[in-house]
């Protein structure tokens, strides 16, 4: 993890670099753009559109996770039991429906812009939350939770001290798989009018610019490494060993 | 001092505990054994309430337990499990500070308390105290959730095969360092276990069970000398019954003064005393392995004495 750190700061550097000042690369993507053709997209700035982008995807996907965690603790409850079933069922159903389908089916009931993708990126983030979830909470030892009860933890104690810290790492895993799916499906997006990354990316396959698409699509996948490398970071706090970097500090 | 009366748990029309009733006296270990399904599980988890009894009433110094919240009577009453059920995200001083914690005990007491402990069960606060449960030997793990259980000096601590998951070299010393802490420390101790041998080396009261009933409540001498049924003289095995009750008593008791003429043969004499602890068991296996018919036992007040074997076999037969 160490050893990854100077990568990290050069890509996030890169990605800054690039989004505050296109210009710079310029001559880069040149070669790229027909004769003529502006290289650097200039409807609209790049530092907009990926805040852009990136404001969508939190939009979907904090509401999403906390939804996704809402259910699944709902659902492992003794009282709300009956429907984890179901809710495991769900969660199989929607892995298999591609995003893209959900785009098109939203765009019919609320229209062209960014109220499609967001209910597509809300959608689907949800089940991957919820499925990782569901197994973080259930994948608790029998005997821990019996340790926790038998210390006279109340059922809300044992879910905040036990359950949720044991189940964390996993349901950081699975705001993360939502989160990079969201940043590409973002993307996707700007076909029904989303402002994003996909916007550059579009521009450049309708005038057949090769540097809008290249910029576009490797800004995109950037914020996804990144966002990827974050959350798989901010996994890392949450689990046993930052468990122990936490004791060390207390 | 704990009650059971007539104490019955159904789970969907199966009775697995069946009009039991029992009476710990306090400072007292009571070893309840029995076969797996034999409900000895069930009948300590309703002790702390995880299990609600279907009928009858426990009672702890007089008072009902369901009188109180759950959660309240589980913080008094400290509890130990097999696989010692340490919270996999806590250090051992954390686990260790559960209960504490939950009282809400200041974070100082908290601390002083939870190296008292540690140091009692013989684990270094300092390198044991950060480890995360799965850095643990499963001795320590075992200690640490002894400890955990000890926490807010219980007066009853409930032990569920706590000893289950040991190799038997760390278990014999697990189940000496309990008999040290509980004397020590004069808690009330309910052990559940399959093992009648632990049974019989940890308990002052024996109760085996069997289908959910009670067969025989009763000290490990009369266990042994007068097996109710059938099915605890099966559980004692015929074939250890003598030794089993010859492994109750030191052999000290045996023992005659040494002295000129009353003594054993010269040869005999050079050979180390026994320690003050040893039973007649082991007494009679060192004369059994070395071939001599005496052994020098040393008692606890420094003197020692000389057991012979004829008196040892005709301790091993109960009156």
């Amino acid at each position: 993890m160490r050893a990854a750190w100077p990568v990290r700061l050069v890509l996030w550097a890169l990605v800054a670099i690039f989004v505050l000042w296109p210009g710079l690369f310029a001559p880069l993507l040149r070669p790229l753009a027909p004769p003529g053709m502006p290289v650097v997209y200039d409807r609209a700035s790049l530092s907009g559109l990926t805040a852009w982008h990136l404001g969508l995807v939190a939009a979907a996907i904090v509401p999403s996770a906390l939804m996704a965690i809402g259910l699944a603790i709902l659902v492992t409850r003794p009282a709300g039991a009956d429907f984890l079933p179901l809710a495991r069922a769900l969660g199989g159903f929607g892995q298999t429906f591609p995003p893209v389908a959900v785009l098109a089916l939203a765009v019919p009931v609320v229209g062209f812009g960014a109220w499609p993708t967001l209910i597509a990126l809300f959608l689907y983030g949800l089940l991957p939350i919820l499925e990782n979830a569901l197994a973080g909470l259930t994948g608790v030892p029998p005997s821990v939770m019996l340790a926790a009860d038998g210390m006279g933890m109340t059922p809300r104690q044992r879910l905040v001290r036990v359950e949720l810290p044991l189940a964390a790492p996993l349901i950081v895993e699975g705001v993360r798989i939502s989160a990079v799916i969201a940043i590409s499906t973002a993307a996707i997006g700007s076909t029904v009018a989303a402002p994003g990354l996909g916007e550059v990316i579009i521009a450049g396959l309708n005038a057949n610019n090769m540097a809008f698409v290249v910029q576009g699509g490797l800004l995109t996948a950037a914020l996804a490494l990144i966002v990827h490398d974050a959350l798989g970071l901010a996994g890392g706090l949450v689990g046993p060993r930052g468990a122990r970097a936490r004791t060390a500090a207390a | 001092m704990i009650e059971l009366q007539s104490v019955t748990k159904d789970f969907a029309g199966v009775r697995a505990v069946n009009d039991v009733s029992l009476t710990v006296e306090q400072g007292t270990v009571a070893a309840v054994v029995g076969t797996s399904g034999s409900g000895k599980s069930t009948l300590l988890r309703m002790v702390n309430r995880l299990i609600e009894p279907t009928s009858g009433r426990i009672l702890i110094d007089g008072a009902d337990t369901a009188g109180v919240p759950a959660p309240d009577l589980r913080r008094r009453i400290g509890y130990v499990i097999q696989d010692h059920g340490l919270f996999p995200h806590w250090s051992a001083a954390r686990n260790i500070a559960t209960v504490p914690v939950l009282l809400r005990w200041p974070r100082a007491q908290v601390r002083t308390r939870v190296r008292e402990l540690m140091e009692m069960l013989q684990l270094d606060p300092d390198v044991i105290g950060p480890r995360l449960p799965h850095e643990l030997s499963g001795g320590q793990a075992q200690r640490v959730g002894v400890a955990r259980a000890l926490a807010v000096r219980p007066e009853l601590l409930l032990m569920d095969e706590p000893f289950g998951a040991l190799d038997p070299v760390i278990r014999a010393q697990a189940q000496a360092d309990l008999a040290r802490v509980q004397k020590r420390l004069g808690t009330t101790v309910i052990l559940v276990t399959h093992d009648m041998a632990e049974a019989i080396r940890l308990g002052d009261r024996i109760a085996v069970m069997r289908a959910g009933r009670v067969e025989q409540f009763a000290a490990p001498a009369d266990i042994i000398a007068r097996p109710a049924t059938p099915f605890v003289a099966d559980l004692l095995g015929e074939g250890d019954r003598a030794f089993r009750y010859l492994s109750l008593r030191p052999a000290a008791d045996l023992a005659r003064p040494e002295g000129p003429g009353a003594g054993p043969a010269a040869g005999d004499a050079d050979a180390p005393p026994l320690s003050p602890g040893t039973t007649m068991a082991e007494a009679l296996s060192e004369m059994i392995w070395t071939g001599r018919d005496h052994v020098r036992v040393a008692r606890a007040d420094g003197t020692g004495g000389t057991v012979s074997r004829d008196d040892l076999i005709r301790a091993g037969r109960p009156e």
